[in-house]
Formats: C-alpha cells, sequence, structure tokens
C-alpha cells in the first residue's frame, strides 16, 4: 500500500510539475477561491475531467475539470487522502472531446488536459453561471483504468455474520411457533 | 424517586431495536446488489460486512429478547411511549454507526468519525459531507449514500412499521418527529407514506432521467443514475450529490427546475400530499377525518387557508426578498435574470432544507449583510411538519406568529373581550397554552441548539457568520455549508455537527428521553 502510494505520487508530481508544456497559469483552486478576479480573462488550466461528458445540441460539451491533488495521485491508486475535490465547470466544443478517453470515475483517471479559454464569472447570458468557456485544449495524458482489489476480509466476516444470523432466526422461529 | 427500568423494558426495546434492523439489513441488500452489477468487487465486500452486522445485531436482539418460555411473552406487551421513544433515539445512533462501516473502509474517509458523520448526514437527510474525493468514488457507494437520505427521510422506522405490526407503534411513529397521521391506524398512514413516496420516486426519476439524457447529452445509464441520485436527495431535502460540484455540476436551469420542484415536494407534509393526491381532496367538497378529531369541510382553496401554507408562503417570500435584496446590493450578480435563477434556487434549497447549491461553499461564505440573514433565517425555519426537512418548521412558526398575536390583541382589547382563539389547519382547531407552549419550546430548543453549535465554532476561531451558519445548517439538517465542514476541521466540532443533525432531525424528544432513561438506568431504584 506505501509503495503503491508512494509511486502514485510520484507519478502524478512528473505529470504536473516535471515538464514546462504541462503548466497552467492559474490553478483551478485559484478559479475557485477567487473568481470574481479572473473574470471576463483567458486562462490557462490544467486538470483531470472527471464525471460525464455531456454532448449537448448546441454543439457544446460540458463537464467538470478538477484540478486537485487526486489528478496525480487517485485513492484508488493509493494516493494520500487531501480533501475535498476542487472542480470548475468547463464548456467546450463538441469536436475537442471526440476521441478522448471516458472521464475520471470510480477506478478510472480521467484525461489530465490542459485547456485555454475565457473565465464566465456570473455570465450573464447564462443566468449567473460560472464556468471556463474552452477555446482549446491539449491533452497531456490520456487517462488510465485503475484496479482495486476486492477486500476478501469484509467478504468472509460479512458471510460469516449473515450465516450466524440466519441460524439464530432460524432458532428464534422455531422456537416461537413451537411454544 | 427514579424508578430503574425493569429488564422485560430492556427486553421490549430490544425487539423492536432488533426488528428495525433486520428491515435495514433488508435494505442494505440494494447496495450490494448495486455493487455486484457493477463488478465493484471492493465497494461488495463492504456492504457484505455491514449487512451481516445489520443481521447478526438484529437477530440476536430478537431473539435474546421475546423469548417464548416465558410466562408473558414480551412481544405480547405493547411499547409505551417511553419505549419508542428510546428505540427511536438508539436506532438513530445505531444505524449510521453500523452504515458507516462501508464509507469507513472506501479508504475516502480520514477517520472512522468522519465515515460515521457522513452516516448520520445521511440519514438525518442534512448533507453536509466530510467524503473527500468524491468525484472517484465507486457508483455503489453514492447509491447507498443516498439511499441513506431515502431510509431517513421516509423513515426507517416507518418502513420497520409497514413490515412488523405491534401494539404501541404509535410512540415509534412520533418518535421521528412525525405528528400527521393521515389514516386510522399508523401502520395504514406509514403503508401510504411509502406509496406517495414510491410514486414520487418513479415520476421524479423518469423526469430527472429525461432532462439529463435529452437535456444535457448524458448517457442513457448514466442519466438514469443521476436522476436517482438527485431524486433521493431532493425529494428527502437531503443535499448528498455524486459530484463534488453539487448541482451547478449539470449546468442547466431545466434540471434545476425539475429538482426544485422536487424538493419542494420533499418539503410538503405527507398529510398534504395525501390530501393532494387523494380523489377525495380533489371533490369540490371534501370530508378528511382528522387526527384531532375535527372533520375538514373546506373546498378546493381550503389548503390555501392553512396555517401551515400561509406560513411557509410568508417565511419563503420575506427570505426570499431579503436574500435576492442582498444580493442585489452586493452586486454578486450583473443581470436580473442571474440574480433570480441562483438567488431563488439557494433560497429554495435552504428553506426547503435540501442542501444543494450551484455555487462553491467558498462564494457563499461571501454572502454577508441581508443575503446571509436571509439564507440563515430560511434554513432556521425549514419546511412543513411530517415533511423530510427539518428546522424549527412552517406549523411551529405559525402557532408562535399566532399566539404572539392572540396576546397583543387581548391587551388591546377591552377587559372580557373574547380573542378568537382557533386557527385553520384542515379544520379549526383552538390555539390551546399547550399548543403554544408545545411550539414555544421546541422552537427555543431550535435556537439554543443553533448557538451552542455556533459557540463551539467559535471557540475554535470560525468567524461569527460561518460558525452561526455551518449550526444551523447542521441543525436544522439543511446541508449548506460556508466551507467550515470539512476533513480537517476538529473532531469535537464534528461531533457537535453530529448531535445537531441528531437533535434537529429527531426534534430533540426522543434524545431526551432516551437521556433519561439511561440516567433512570444508572440512579434509578
Amino acid at each position: 500500500m506505501m509503495g503503491r502510494t508512494v509511486l502514485g505520487m510520484a507519478g502524478g508530481l512528473l505529470v504536473l510539475f516535471m515538464s514546462p508544456v504541462l503548466a497552467g497559469d492559474v490553478a483551478v483552486s485559484d478559479l475557485v477561491a477567487d473568481g470574481e478576479s479572473y473574470s471576463g480573462t483567458e486562462v490557462t488550466v490544467i486538470g483531470e475531467l472527471v464525471g460525464d461528458h455531456g454532448n449537448r445540441r448546441d454543439g457544446f460539451t460540458w463537464t467538470q475539470l478538477n484540478g486537485d491533488s487526486y489528478t496525480s495521485a487517485p485513492v484508488a491508486d493509493g494516493g494520500p487522502l487531501a480533501g475535498s475535490n476542487i472542480g470548475i465547470g468547463i464548456r467546450m466544443p463538441t469536436e475537442l472531446v471526440d476521441g478522448l478517453d471516458p472521464p475520471g470515475r470510480y477506478r478510472r483517471v480521467g484525461p489530465i488536459v490542459r485547456v485555454t479559454g475565457v473565465w464566465k464569472y456570473h455570465d450573464p447570458v447564462r443566468q449567473g453561471e460560472t464556468y471556463l468557456d474552452v477555446t482549446s485544449m491539449e491533452v497531456v495524458d490520456p487517462g488510465r483504468t485503475l484496479h482495486e482489489p476486492p477486500l476478501w476480509g469484509s467478504y468472509v466476516v460479512g458471510l460469516v455474520f449473515l450465516a450466524i444470523a440466519a441460524v439464530v432466526w432460524w432458532q428464534y422461529v422455531r422456537r416461537r411457533d413451537g411454544a | 424517586m427514579l424508578i430503574r427500568p425493569a429488564a422485560d423494558d430492556f427486553r421490549i426495546i430490544g425487539a423492536a431495536l432488533g426488528r428495525i434492523l433486520l428491515v435495514v439489513a433488508g435494505a442494505s441488500m440494494l447496495p450490494m446488489i448495486w455493487a455486484l452489477l457493477g463488478a465493484e468487487w471492493h465497494p461488495l465486500g463492504t456492504f457484505v460486512l455491514m449487512s451481516g452486522v445489520f443481521a447478526l445485531v438484529g437477530s440476536v436482539l430478537v431473539r435474546v429478547s421475546l423469548q417464548p418460555s416465558r410466562s408473558i411473552s414480551v412481544d405480547q406487551r405493547h411499547l409505551d411511549w417511553s419505549h419508542g421513544m428510546v428505540v427511536v433515539a438508539v436506532t438513530w445512533v445505531v444505524v449510521p454507526m453500523i452504515g458507516s462501516i462501508p464509507f469507513w473502509l472506501s479508504d475516502h474517509y480520514g477517520s472512522p468519525l468522519d465515515a460515521y458523520f457522513d452516516a448520520m448526514s445521511g440519514l438525518s437527510t442534512t448533507g453536509l459531507s466530510l467524503v473527500q474525493d468524491l468525484d472517484h468514488l465507486a457508483s455503489s457507494l453514492n447509491f447507498w449514500r443516498h439511499l441513506l437520505h431515502f431510509l431517513g427521510g421516509q423513515g426507517i422506522i416507518i418502513a420497520a412499521l409497514v413490515l412488523f405490526a405491534g401494539r404501541g407503534i404509535t410512540s415509534l411513529f412520533a418518535g421521528e418527529g412525525r405528528d400527521d397521521r393521515m389514516l386510522p391506524s399508523v401502520q395504514s398512514t406509514a403503508k401510504a407514506i411509502w406509496a406517495v413516496s414510491l410514486v414520487h420516486l418513479t415520476i421524479g426519476v423518469s423526469a430527472l432521467a429525461i432532462v439529463a439524457y435529452a437535456g444535457l447529452g448524458f448517457g442513457p445509464v448514466r442519466s438514469v443514475f443521476h436522476g436517482l441520485m438527485i431524486f433521493f436527495a431532493a425529494f428527502d431535502t437531503g443535499g448528498f450529490t455524486p459530484q463534488s460540484t453539487s448541482i451547478g455540476y449539470y449546468h442547466s436551469a431545466a434540471f434545476e427546475a425539475v429538482t426544485a420542484v422536487l424538493m419542494v415536494a420533499g418539503a410538503l407534509s405527507f398529510g398534504l400530499h395525501f390530501r393532494l393526491w387523494s380523489r377525495a381532496a380533489r371533490r369540490t367538497r371534501i370530508e378528511v377525518p382528522m387526527q384531532s378529531g375535527g372533520r375538514d369541510r373546506g373546498d378546493r382553496w381550503s389548503i390555501l387557508r392553512s396555517l401551515e401554507i400561509r406560513s411557509i408562503l410568508s417565511t419563503f417570500g420575506i427570505t426570499m426578498t431579503l436574500t435576492l435584496l442582498g444580493l442585489a446590493a452586493l452586486g454578486v450578480y450583473t443581470s436580473v435574470a442571474g440574480l433570480s435563477r441562483q438567488g431563488f434556487f439557494q433560497i429554495l434549497s435552504a428553506h426547503t432544507g435540501t442542501g444543494f447549491t450551484t455555487i462553491p461553499s467558498s462564494e457563499l461564505a461571501l454572502w454577508g449583510g441581508m443575503a446571509f440573514g436571509g439564507m440563515a433565517i430560511a434554513m432556521a425555519l425549514g419546511g412543513m411538519a411530517s415533511s423530510t426537512s427539518g428546522g424549527v418548521k412552517a406549523m411551529r412558526v405559525g402557532l408562535v406568529v399566532r399566539a404572539i398575536r392572540d396576546d397583543v390583541k387581548g391587551d388591546l382589547l377591552p377587559e372580557g373581550a373574547l380573542v378568537d382563539d382557533s386557527y385553520y389547519q384542515f379544520g379549526r382547531h383552538r390555539l390551546t397554552s399547550d399548543v403554544a407552549r408545545s411550539a414555544m419550546v421546541v422552537s427555543l430548543l431550535f435556537v439554543a441548539l443553533f448557538l451552542i453549535g455556533a459557540g463551539i465554532g467559535l471557540v475554535y476561531g470560525v468567524p461569527l457568520q460561518q460558525a452561526l451558519f455551518e449550526s444551523v445548517s447542521a441543525g436544522a439538517s439543511v446541508g449548506l455549508s460556508t466551507g467550515v465542514t470539512s476533513p480537517t476541521m476538529p473532531g469535537l466540532l464534528k461531533l457537535t455537527y453530529i448531535v445537531e443533525m441528531l437533535l434537529g432531525r429527531l426534534e430533540f424528544i426522543a434524545v431526551f428521553v432516551l437521556i433519561g432513561f439511561i440516567y433512570s438506568w444508572v440512579r434509578g431504584r
């Protein structure tokens, strides 16, 4: 477990910080914490696409971009717990999503992308929604599937408990009906 | 003199508790099946363990408590009021304890206390959460989180009532903060509540899934998944969501609109649902038997004349006005459409006690002045009695205001003049001093709860506004957060919010009776 944690963290750090190409000029956490300051400006952020790719009829796709430590070190891969997710909504032309791997979910690290777009803070056109209107996207890492092994101990203990419960209940019913 | 509870008292309580835990064991098969279908083997094992613990504890309690060989079987004695209250309180402490096993073993929680916090938050339909990396959580665990909302909102006790008929079960019903008996028997009322809920489930999930599929462009399976999760959380005024950005994730006015309808439906009392759904009530002239013995001879507009409806419409109008004016003053939104959509959704979420949001908690923390006041008051007041929302509740607010008004009126009128002390709530009722006192006492207990929680927050250095907001959110089972609730907050603060969630959801009495029961056991003779 420890080994996986270290490997996961090291891999994540490598992806995020070692290559100058990957650096975003703004962190997702900055946009969340102080969104108003970036209102209407063009920003470049890096993060993991998670959730769903909602391909809408107007030719845009909506999804969520997370910029937290789980992007580099997922919990299922032994990464450490580091608080809640930090994510923003992004809207991009659907053609940018074509060929992209599925977004991050359980046992799946989504594509890590570097996106550039205009930060729409309380956009009056969309009745006050806040999102990044993406104009260009670069895939940094296509994403990957993770393996989470079953917790065999919980199966064994749980099944033993269920069996004992069944016996106890059966005994009770037999005595009740016989009484 | 305090009387120490006898062994039979424990057996009666144990038998009822055991049966309830067996019902929950049955319900916990659902996430197990979900995990099996989704090939989520790690969570599956944890659900097997949880079901095993529920079943084992439940069956042993029943077996030990009900001994057929005894001359007078405990089964033949019925639960009295205090037994019922103790059963409810213990159930609400124990179920989240066992129900948190899959959370703790998922590696998404920092400690067993964090896992218990989420299980209590789920069951009490609060919606505050300490889960970490929610966006990568297994779907079966997400399902269990949201199912807890459904079990807690519709009432696990009620589910047990449907399955296990027994005498003296009225106390169980009341212990969960329900006093709206729609039908002559508690069991038939419990069945009606579940029937109403299942109809809403079908309609609500379908509506959300259709919007997600047709409007948001999600795949069919994911549309149903999101529909189901959001339905559980909206209709049970819970507030959990499958994604970390809450309802803001969907970026859709249509999705928010359907969610808003479900939140309102969840905040309505089951009695009102029953009347709205009942064919008889739709006739021009209706005559519905009342719990109080009065009869409702009103017309189709009688609903709008009821004290509770008037109360909730008034408080919603006032708090929404406050919030919107506050937001306008702060200049948070530059367009009327933005102010209306975002402001309306947050205030509706607060007043119904749901806790959904379309904005990050960091932004909510910046809402000061009237916007903060409107939100905090809305959260504290909550929805209708016998609904899934928490807080003081509209009926009590109406009764307290009415009692004060009558008192002032009495003082102003000449001595000996009579003041009409009746109110309309599907039939005319007298506002006796007992009724007024009861409403006032519970209202004051809520205020005390909010202040104590805020005080503990202040001790830990949380700013006053945020400490108050968070405390009200926990105590009124809302779930909105300004960012104080996080895995890194002190353990005692987590414990404080857990206690607030429990006390607020059960409306104090059951927990107080449990404390009295334990005290009598220790100190009684």
